[in-house]
């Protein structure tokens, strides 16, 4: 469980910009978790809240949108979920792919005033 | 109330991290000390690997370990009695190392007298594959009586190290253990890695592993 790690430094990434914007209050951390990521999003949403007890970002919502493991099948083009199709291109049965997202672990936006 | 507004970030989490660990790079190179990233299961023989490692090296080179473990110094005791420079990191139950820990291990061992420097990352096939520590190469060991289809299950560590160790070879006999079946299956997620069995028990491999060493430390300067 390495989740409470990487939530700490979320909020280091997210007081930078607070601190260089100047701004008050942040009301929501938008993040973007892959499918492939290392991190699993029920495990961030629950130790985000002992991480940010205490702190200025107490009271900032947390928002998760998950991108998926997609591929792209380098013999036919088809794009397709990797996990769900076990890694065979769906349509032309080949496992030969180029991944194309699902690694991805960003802090996409945060809104704040 | 001020209006609230929308700050786009887009950053990559592991990119403060990358940062760090390019600069200890950099660090390393300009004192001329080479960094080998160690990862495996726990108990796959990594200290053991090293104590032969340190034993056929350190008549040629000055050598230093950082060991990573929840907890414990058996295994920096260990590489220190062999003959290494040695300092131990408690993770505290942390799963995996990234660049800041490794270079305060890096700054504790003083490297400016070392050439080589080991880290011997947490036993964990998972989580320290997605932190780059600083090291030049990275290295897996892979133990007979785990598997020969460990790379299978754990794929991200097979396809990102340079370098995959096959340790116990000499009990090879008493396992169902295919060395055809592994390779086959590495190179798939690998095509590039090298592959080196070898036995500290009877020393089988051990040059050839010194020797992959030797190559990597004279390449670096």
């Amino acid at each position: 469980m390495h989740e409470l790690g990487i939530v700490f430094e979320v909020i280091k990434i997210v007081d930078g910009v607070v601190k260089e914007n100047s701004l008050t209050k942040v009301d929501k951390i938008v993040l973007e978790i892959g499918q492939l990521s290392q991190a699993i999003p029920r495990f961030i949403e629950e130790c985000y809240p002992a991480a940010v007890g205490g702190t200025d970002y107490e009271e900032t919502k947390l928002e998760i949108i998950p991108l998926p493991a997609n591929g792209q099948c380098n013999l036919c083009g088809e794009i397709y979920n990797i996990i769900t199709h076990r890694k065979i291109c769906p349509s032309c049965d080949m496992n030969d792919f180029r991944l194309i997202s699902g690694q991805e672990f960003n802090i996409k936006e945060i809104v704040a005033y | 109330m001020s209006q609230l507004k929308v700050f786009s970030i887009k950053k990559n989490i592991h990119e403060d991290n990358k940062k760090v660990a390019n600069e200890t790079r950099e660090y390393l190179k300009s004192h001329n000390a080479f960094l080998i990233n160690i990862m495996s299961s726990p108990g796959s023989g990594k200290t053991t690997t090293l104590v032969a490692t340190i034993n056929g090296l350190k008549e040629e080179m000055k050598i230093g370990v950082i060991e990573a473990d929840v907890d414990s110094d058996v295994d920096a005791q260990a590489v220190q009695n062999a003959g290494a420079k040695a300092v131990q990191m408690h993770t505290g139950g942390l799963c995996h190392l990234d660049a800041t820990m490794t270079r305060g291990g890096i700054d504790q061992l003083e490297i400016e007298d070392l050439d080589l420097v080991f880290l011997e990352n947490i036993g964990n096939l998972i989580c320290p594959v997605g932190y780059d520590t600083g090291a030049m190469k990275n290295v897996a060991i892979l133990s007979v009586p785990e598997g020969d289809d460990k790379p299978l299950k754990y794929p991200q560590i097979f396809g990102k190290v340079d370098l995959l160790i096959v340790s116990k070879i000499d009990v090879m006999d008493y396992f169902d253990f295919s060395m055809e079946c592994l390779e086959e299956r590495v190179r798939k997620l690998n095509k590039d890695i090298k592959i080196i069995p070898i036995s500290s028990k009877t020393g089988e491999g051990i040059e050839d592993w010194l020797n992959w060493i030797r190559e990597q430390v004279k390449e670096m300067s």
